[in-house]
Parts: C-alpha cells; structure tokens; sequence
C-alpha cells in the first residue's frame, strides 16, 4: 500500500498534473505531427518534381536539382522523385515530430492554460474539443528546430567543402543579415532565423485563435 | 490557488480537433506575409543599373503565373501566399485530424480485444 502511494505521488507534480500520462500524450502528438509534416513535405517534393519534369523535360533540375546537395540520389527523374518524396518524409518528419516534442516541453505543466481557456469535454474520444495554439511555446520551439535546421544546412555544405561554391545558399543573406555559408555565419543565421520564426510562430496562434475563439466561443 | 489539472483534461487536449477554418485562415494570413516581404526585400535593396531585380525568387513565375519581383507582383505574390498557406494549413489540419481518429480507432479496436 506504502509502494502505490509512491507511485502516485511520483506519477504527479506539485500541481496535480499526471506526469506520465503527460508525457505519452506529448510522444503520441509528436508522432502524429510527425506522420503529417512528413507526408506533406513529401508529396510537395514529389510533385514539384513530377511538374518540373512535365514542363521542361530533360532540361528541368536545374535548380530542383541542388537538393541532391541534402537528398543523397535525388535528381530530377521520375525515380528521383521517389527519392526525394523519402527524403523530405524524414528530413521534416523527424523536424515535425521534434518541434512538437519541444513544444510539449516548453509548455509543459502549463497545458492548463490552454485547457482553461478552452472547454475540456468530459469524453474527449467521442466529443473532441477544439485545439487552441499556445504561441509563445510554438515560437520557442518551431524557431529552435529552425534555426538548428540552418545551422545544420549550412554546417553540411562547410563539412563537405562547397561552401565557396553555394552560391545559392548564400543568397539567403538577402533575407537574413549576416549570413553566409560558414559556421559563424550559420550561427548567426541560425539566431535571426529563430527570432523570424518565432515572431511568425506567434502571428499563426494569434491568427488561429482569434478565429476559434470567434468560431466556438 | 490553481486547481489540479484532471486526466481528461490532459486527454482532451491531445485528442482536441484542429479547426481547420481557422489554420486554413492562419496560415494563409502568415503564407501572404511571407511571400510580400520577400519581394518587398528584393524591391527596395538598392541594385547597380540594368542588374536583374530578383533573378532567383522570378524563377516562382513558373510555378506561380502572373508573380514576378515587382511592386504589382507583391500583390499577385500576397494572392499566391494566402492560397498557398491556405492550402498546407488546411491539409495540415485535415490530415491531422484523420490521424488522430485512425489512432484512436485503432486504440479502441486493441483495448477491446485486450478486454475479450
């Protein structure tokens, strides 16, 4: 009887939460939001492929092309299309269900600050409620993977030694500051990315809520 | 003093529907802004004389009719943003919510073969 009343008061933080369910709900979510950015990354990427190659035929990929530079035997083909569609179903699966993982954390025991604000049904199988965005926490944690994602990119292309010729790459400095295709660049591409991102983050969940609020009450 | 968050209050947000309306208008909104200040950027750089505006973001004009790096184009390009944002906003919340109804569809058949 000493033993389960352990468990339970480990099961439980000081506000009451129940840490373990928690924590499965945030795994599962992550996976979910995995499946999904995956799926559509890939199914833009195999598209956009399909449609470069209906348009210009043995001319396209040109620029398609230079994603062969992350997607290891992709090319603009009807095969590489596939292999594209496999790549990115990684690259922002594994990115989507990360961000939510993060975001999961960030938010934390402060899950009651979106449930408050909105009306927990008593059967969440049958009757789901409607999701609301806690924007701070989607900013911190979509502005992160991003900014890791850049820093990453750019760090791939100094490692294989093509950072002089990623000329592409580097136009990127157009858009943020400072950048360039180096280390120190990417890290300070990878902070005003963050802030970018995060700033978008918070327009997005201002946006949604402000339209569920309307929607549902 | 904050009352003690219950169980299904946890399930309710993990189970919670995305509105798709509202992700559809959101991402919309933040698809349009994007896209403006993209070509907005390019347009108000000061470039050498008779220097192509843009040369790489113009390459959109092939997936994107009637876009091109020029103060009209910022229009089109917001046009195209909101409907391209849109769109993944609401594929997102569409697929999202499908999932979520597969799993649980899933979980239930499990628990009820579990309890046979």
């Amino acid at each position: 009887m000493g033993n389960y009343q352990n468990m339970q008061a480990v099961k439980q933080d000081e506000s009451g939460i129940n840490l373990k369910l928690l924590h499965a709900a945030i795994r599962f979510n992550s996976m979910i939001l995995g499946l999904t950015g995956g799926t559509m990354a890939a199914l833009i990427i195999y598209f956009a492929t399909q449609v470069s190659l209906g348009k210009w035929g043995a001319d396209s990929g040109n620029y398609l092309g230079l994603l062969a530079v992350f997607f290891p035997g992709y090319s603009v083909s009807p095969a590489g299309a596939w292999i594209g569609a496999f790549w990115a179903f990684l690259y922002i699966g594994v990115f989507s269900s990360l961000s939510y993982r993060l975001y999961g954390k960030v938010l934390g025991t402060r899950i009651s600050e979106i449930l408050l604000s909105t009306t927990p049904t008593e059967n969440p199988v049958l009757k789901p409620s409607i999701m609301r965005l806690h924007g701070m926490s989607l900013g911190l944690a979509i502005g992160a993977m991003a900014g890791l994602g850049l820093f990453c990119s750019t760090a791939w292309l100094v490692v294989r030694g093509t950072a002089e010729e990623s000329v592409h790459a580097a136009l990127l400095a157009n858009y943020i500051p400072g950048y360039s295709v180096s280390i120190l660049g990417g890290l300070l591409g990878a902070a005003e990315l963050f802030v970018l991102a995060f700033v978008g983050c918070l327009l997005l969940a201002a946006v949604y809520n402000k339209v569920v609020a309307m929607r549902h009450g | 003093m904050t009352r003690p968050i219950q169980d299904h209050e946890i399930l309710s947000a993990v189970f919670a529907k995305m509105d798709a309306l509202a992700l559809t208008l959101a991402s919309g909104v933040l698809g349009a802004i994007i896209l403006i200040l993209a070509t907005s950027i390019l347009l108000l750089q000061t470039v050498p004389e008779n220097y192509p505006v843009g040369p790489h973001l113009s390459l959109l004009a092939e997936y994107l009719p009637g876009y091109s790096v020029s103060w009209s184009g910022v229009m089109v390009g917001g046009v195209y943003g909101f409907l391209i944002g849109g769109l993944a906003g609401f594929a997102a919340a569409v697929y999202w919510n499908i999932a979520h109804y597969v799993a649980l569809g899933v979980m239930l058949i499990s628990s009820a073969e579990l309890a046979d």
